[in-house]
């Protein structure tokens, strides 16, 4: 028989039975739209999470108290609420001498209270040194952002994002105006332009900086940081300045055994690739599960395929009996397994890439500007063979089943 | 053109065996139009399954144009059946999503005949059963007359040499019957062999030659109607 020929005949098949074929790939339907639709939006969260953390910088290289021994993700003791008080003003102060590094930013952070009239939150604040809106990148939409003479003088302070903005003030303007954290009470003089959820999933836009003097001396009462955040020199690469921040801080720490770092170093590239690894694994997860479900689909395909067989039976006895060879008859069923799955690949495609665009626009609109479609080709090709494969591996058992029946038996078959 | 020479076919069925041909010997020459009746159970139906490459016998020999069945494997049988065969069966055995048409395409599929040739070779063999008119038309709207005027016009698309029926009025009206075995009449006048199993003596009655089957064994051959042919099969 002629592939041409096969092909019409599977199709007169698929055809007769439209909704019989349309529930029998429902399955494989889902299962492909799930697979795109979730391959879709991993890159997509990949490429923001990309964008995010280049717009922070992918010069910066992060200093947190403590050390972590495990893998080169491991987290340090701080990073779960141990208080580790080894970062000191003498670290930043060497660090600051380092030819491949240009700024350090002292930070601490702080959970409080924050009032405003008869509005109140809690909320996590951080305590900085003026040159933090520089090296984090953070613009100031109304205001301006407090300087080395504020933090110098211990004024009472604060810039605040504009979620914690909206949160107190609704739609006034918050710049003049006092709030109250915890013990303090600060003046608003900037809010900070949007910047929308960052790598880490947080709100980065529901935030209050204080200057750092007034969070250790007026509302923490310490003397350590709990964060170094270094902007690298561009002439260096990052990789060797990386390697310097770890130098220097063994020599103020006086370490000798780098298994005894008390102080954990991360660079961007660091962070970029546990989120890469991060985002990855939920992705071939979610994949995982997808891939479940199509094989479930194309159980469901082979369960009507053997029907379809068992309902056909005179139909194979009369083909046999006008010369159709054992061959014929598998690829006839062979090849409406695979037609069936196939289409089920193309709506599920059609599907997932309406679902992922869709889905898009809704993240663009509400979750951040910077969030775009974005569809790898991968996904589109791998969707369409895995379908086609579907169809092949479910379909090969009730073709055998169709091809092997005996002509007689076949014709007899009531 | 069939030459069989101590037949046998025997069931098995859950460790029991019945033996459904025994010791059945005839031959038949091109052209002849051949009745093979018998009760129910005789063995006729079998008879016709092993003549026409559908089954195999257990013993015995049968040569088709010379050729020795036991030296045939399936993929020959089945060329053999596409090439050289014609078959109508009681219940049409049409499919009833296609069109006459389509139906009648079947044989041709599986054949190395030229796409470019079956448009022709479908509406001669629907003319030559008279159904030209309903070529288009899916053939569960066909009354049985019609339908197995459709399925003789699908044995014979493919111009064979033999055509075997299984009860081909079975399902028919008498007016219909009569109308398909002036059918096979023609075909048969126009040098065609022609094997017929029937329980029918009207039916049988339109052969020149009748096979008694009872219980797996030929019991008579007898001619009943006498008709000289030429080596090619025609009528003389």
């Amino acid at each position: 028989m002629r592939f041409r020929d096969t092909v019409k005949t599977s199709y007169s098949s698929v055809r007769h039975g439209k909704l019989r074929s349309f529930l029998t790939v429902l399955g494989i339907v889902i299962g492909i739209s799930s697979v795109i639709m979730l391959m879709s939006i991993g890159d997509s969260a990949q490429q923001y999470i990309i964008g995010q953390v280049k717009g922070i910088g992918s010069n910066l290289i992060f200093v947190i108290p403590g050390g972590s021994h495990g893998s080169k993700f491991s987290a340090p003791a701080s990073a779960f609420g141990v208080i580790i008080k080894t970062l000191a003003q003498g670290d930043v102060n060497a660090l600051e001498r380092e030819p491949s590094i240009i700024d350090v930013v002292s930070q601490v952070n702080g959970q409080g209270r924050v009032v405003y009239q008869s509005n109140d939150t809690s909320i996590s604040y951080t305590g900085a040194t003026a040159n933090y809106f520089a090296v984090r990148d953070v613009a100031m939409d109304k205001g301006y952002a407090f300087t080395p003479e504020d933090v110098a003088s211990m004024n009472q302070v604060a810039v605040i994002g504009p979620t914690i903005a909206k949160t107190l003030f609704g739609d006034i303007n918050p710049i003049g105006k006092s709030i109250r954290l915890d013990s303090a009470s600060l003046r608003v003089v900037g809010v900070a332009e949007k910047k929308g959820i960052g790598p880490g999933g947080a709100d980065q836009d529901n935030m209050i900086i204080i200057p750092i003097s007034l969070a250790q001396k007026q509302i923490l009462g310490i003397n350590y940081f709990n964060w170094l955040t270094i902007k690298a020199n561009d002439a260096y690469n990052m990789e060797f300045a990386t390697s310097r921040v770890i130098s220097v801080l063994r020599q103020t720490h006086r370490i000798t055994n780098p298994d005894k770092d008390d102080f954990t170093v991360r660079s961007m590239e660091d962070e970029l690739a546990l989120l890469g690894s991060i985002t990855g694994a939920m992705t071939a997860f979610l994949t995982a599960i997808a891939v479940i479900s199509l094989i479930v689909g194309g159980i469901g395909v082979m369960n009507i395929m053997l029907v379809s067989v068992i309902e056909r039976t005179r139909e194979i006895g009369l083909r046999k009996s006008i010369g159709a060879t054992n061959s014929d008859i598998m690829k006839q069923f062979l090849f409406e397994s695979v037609m069936l799955t196939s289409i089920g690949g193309l709506i599920g495609v059609f599907i997932g890439v309406t679902f992922s665009f869709l889905i898009s626009i809704v993240l663009n609109k509400f979750v951040s500007p910077d969030w775009v479609f974005s569809m790898p080709i991968s996904a589109v090709v791998i969707a369409a063979a895995v379908s086609s494969l579907t169809g092949i591996v479910f379909g090969i058992y009730p073709a055998r089943e169709a091809a092997r029946k005996s002509p007689i038996e076949a014709l007899r078959y009531e | 053109m069939i030459s069989v020479k101590d037949l046998t076919k025997v069931y098995e069925n859950d460790g029991s065996e019945t033996q459904a041909l025994s010791g059945v010997t005839f031959e038949i020459k091109k052209g002849e139009f051949v009745s093979i009746m018998g009760p129910s159970g005789s063995g006729k139906s079998t008879l016709l399954h092993v003549l026409s490459f559908l089954d195999r016998p257990s013993g015995g020999e049968y040569k088709y144009m010379d050729k020795d069945m036991n030296s045939l494997t399936d993929l020959d049988l089945a060329r053999i059946r596409n090439e050289s065969m014609g078959f109508v069966f009681q219940a049409f055995n049409l499919l009833g999503r296609l069109s006459v048409y389509e139906n009648v395409e079947l044989p041709l599929l599986y054949s190395d005949v030229p796409i470019a040739k079956h448009d022709e070779m479908i509406k001669n063999a629907v003319s030559s059963v008279g159904l030209s008119e309903k070529l288009l038309v899916d053939t569960s709207r066909l009354s049985g007359g019609e339908k197995q005027r459709v399925a003789i016009a699908r044995a014979l698309v493919n111009s064979p040499d033999i055509i075997f029926a299984d009860e081909p009025t079975g399902n028919l009206d008498s007016k219909s019957g009569a109308q398909i075995m002036e059918i096979f009449n023609k075909l048969n006048n126009e040098g065609r062999t022609i094997i017929l199993v029937t329980h029918e003596t009207y039916t049988a009655q339109f052969a020149e030659r009748l096979l008694k089957m009872k219980d797996g064994k030929l019991e008579s051959d007898e001619r009943i109607q006498k008709r000289r042919r030429g080596q090619d099969g025609l009528l003389k």
